[in-house]
């Protein structure tokens, strides 16, 4: 929607007052603090409000990328949020739509267009927003694809095909994740792992939108021999555990038996 | 003659060193009936060195500034050899040694030990262990992790709201109006130099103290179980007919520090994330508050007391109250009697205050 520059200057005032209104409120949430963006619409009702509360429950929200993070202006200047000079882009168009989230996605972007649904004709193609909404983004998972989402457009049967496809992968980068973050929570450093599950994760993710299930099954098998290859780093890891282990149980011994020894030591000069 | 011998002569011409021995070490004599409660001392200098020598070795590859802690850590941790077992030794032995402290404290509580004449010997072990507790503050700081940085964030914020002075405290804590790299250069400042420093020092008056004034005998296995001493003069207390420190109670010492040790590495290699949260892997991001940010276990009741009370003031009121208290003990308590069980009001006192910390503690770990 293009205001006139009337009304952007009214949106503007408005905008700038709720802020000041806010500023001077003593609670403010602590991830927000700052972010004008979210300090003003958050107060706002309706469809100038709602991308806020959506947002808070986001994978954006949880990875710390704000509103500029996407619709770019200044989120530190109430008075020049909004504006084009700050690099505030707005809402895009319907059939931009993959474009503004690919400048982030790249390989997603890639893949959806080279597939079906960039591809198909008529008006109406499906993307980004279609399935995974716009604000409430949450993190990727296999249950996206199902009936009555797919069934908007088309039958099932290929969506299925796909589903199935994947869903082995899916289960694996999964558990792969969890042994990672096991892994991490004992200070291991699992930075390179986690990079490498990161672009596999991408990956796989990429290859969903490219819903061709002859192109999934072939590359399924490259991304669980990387699966593997960290798989085996976690075991060298598990290995590396055993054996301090092993040294604590002999190191344990040694000091009890010391202990002992020093006391019937001790009772011989009672 | 053996070498040893000769190197010994050597030093007994010159220095007198047989001297020294006999009357710091076989002719230094203990109660009789002295039991294993004394030999807390001994490991906590034990574990006090531990974490003085692994401390000396973290700082070779720690780096403390703000944009580098974290990742030299994680290189401590996973590239450094042995650099694991230093680090995990020096957070073990932290938590160790206030536990051994707290039982230290405790066994000179229940055996009377604090009356007079040992007042000074009560009020210095005081300031060591409010000492140990500020040196255990500084160093949660210093690995730069969302652990460090908001808990030491929530710790600051409390300064704040003492009257008048609070917000300058807050500022001269931090060295800013937030945590931040200042604050890291000043928490290091005080956990490698400052604090250990102190430490030492009031170890040396400690033992001094101990020295000069006599080892208590424990109340327990005799007719007489109360204090003795008037006040009219100075008097050590001697033990005649006692046990020797050497090498009767040395035995007993090293003995209670190899039990400690086979703690120490039961938790080192079975369980050596006992004392990491989630939290303490990832690096500090002033930007994102973690959901759960709970204090090291002995500090969780304090933690669960400032919940307790609608405001933040009262609650560091009553605990302010509580330590000092505790600090001028031997100054309040001035009965003769020493036996735990001769003394019914102290008992209960003492019990109902260690149960209510563990119950706050308890209250505090799963709130």
């Amino acid at each position: 929607m293009i205001l006139s520059p009337g009304k952007r200057t009214l949106e503007k005032l408005i905008l700038t007052c709720t802020f000041l209104f806010m500023t001077a409120c003593p609670v403010v949430a602590a991830d927000t603090a700052g972010n004008v963006c979210v300090q003003c619409h958050g107060t706002l009702p309706g469809r100038l409000g709602e991308p806020v509360a959506q947002w808070r429950g986001s994978i954006h929200a949880a990875n710390g990328i704000f509103c500029n993070g996407c619709h770019g202006g200044d989120p530190n200047d109430s008075a020049n949020a909004m504006s084009p000079a700050r690099g505030f882009l707005g809402v895009p168009k319907e059939n931009a739509i993959p474009a503004f989230c690919g400048r982030c996605h790249v390989g997603v972007l890639q893949s959806y267009q080279a597939s079906a649904h960039a591809t198909a004709q008529g008006k109406e193609k499906p993307h980004c927003v279609t399935c995974h909404s716009n604000h409430h983004v949450v993190k990727a998972s296999l249950d996206l694809i199902n009936e009555k989402s797919c069934g908007r457009c088309h039958s099932y049967d290929v969506a299925r095909q796909i589903k199935e496809a994947m869903a082995g992968v899916e289960t694996r980068i999964g558990m792969t994740e969890q042994r990672i973050a096991t892994f991490k929570g004992k200070g291991t450093d699992t930075s390179r792992l986690e990079q490498r599950l990161f672009a596999g994760r991408n990956r796989f993710h990429s290859l969903a939108h490219v819903v061709d299930v002859n192109l999934i099954t072939k590359n399924t098998a490259e991304i669980n021999a990387e699966l593997d290859a960290i798989d085996g780093a976690l075991e060298d890891f598990s290995k590396l555990e055993g054996k301090k282990k092993i040294i604590g149980a002999a190191a344990i011994v040694i000091v009890l038996a010391a202990a002992a020894l020093l006391a019937m030591y001790r009772r011989t000069y009672d | 003659m053996s070498i040893m011998r000769r190197i010994f002569r050597w030093l007994d011409v010159r220095i007198g060193a047989g001297e020294i021995i006999e009357k710091e070490l076989t002719g230094y004599l203990l109660p009789p009936n002295i039991n294993i409660w004394y030999s807390m001392g001994s490991i906590l200098l034990f574990l006090f060195a531990l974490q003085v020598v692994t401390g000396m070795l973290l700082l070779v590859y720690y780096v403390p500034d703000a944009d580098k802690a974290f990742t030299s850590v994680t290189a401590i941790m996973n590239r450094v050899p042995f650099g694991w077992l230093i680090r995990l030794c020096h957070v073990i032995g932290s938590n160790m040694m206030v536990l051994i402290l707290f039982f230290h404290m405790l066994s000179v509580l229940f055996m009377g030990s604090y009356k007079k004449p040992r007042e000074l010997n009560w009020l210095s072990g005081f300031i060591l262990f409010l000492l140990v507790m500020s040196l255990t503050l500084t160093g949660y700081l210093l690995p730069w992790s969302q652990l460090s940085f908001w808990a030491t964030t929530v710790t600051t914020n409390s300064v704040g709201v003492i009257p008048f002075v609070g917000q300058y405290l807050v500022e001269f804590l931090r060295g800013g109006v937030l945590v931040g790299p200042p604050t890291l250069g000043r928490f290091f400042a005080l956990h490698v130099a400052v604090l250990p420093a102190a430490v030492a020092l009031m170890v040396g008056v400690h033992l001094f103290l101990l020295k000069r004034v006599g080892i208590s005998a424990p109340p327990f296995g005799c007719a007489e179980t109360k204090n003795t001493w008037q006040g009219e003069s100075y008097r050590y207390e001697a033990h005649p007919g006692g046990i020797p420190f050497f090498p009767d109670y040395l035995l007993q010492d090293l003995t209670s520090i190899a039990v400690c040790m086979a703690c120490f590495f039961a938790l080192l290699f079975f369980d050596p994330s006992i004392f990491f949260p989630k939290d303490a892997f990832i690096p500090a991001d002033q930007f994102r508050t973690p959901e759960h940010i709970k204090p090291e276990w002995y500090f969780l009741a304090n933690y669960q007391t400032l919940k307790l009370f609608p405001s933040e003031i009262i609650g560091l009121a009553v605990q302010g109250v509580a330590i000092l208290f505790l600090a001028l003990l031997p100054f309040i308590d001035r009965g003769a009697e020493r036996h735990p069980l001769k003394r019914p009001l102290f008992l209960l006192l003492s019990i109902g205050g260690i149960m209510v910390w563990i119950g706050l503690s308890i209250w505090g770990h799963y709130s």
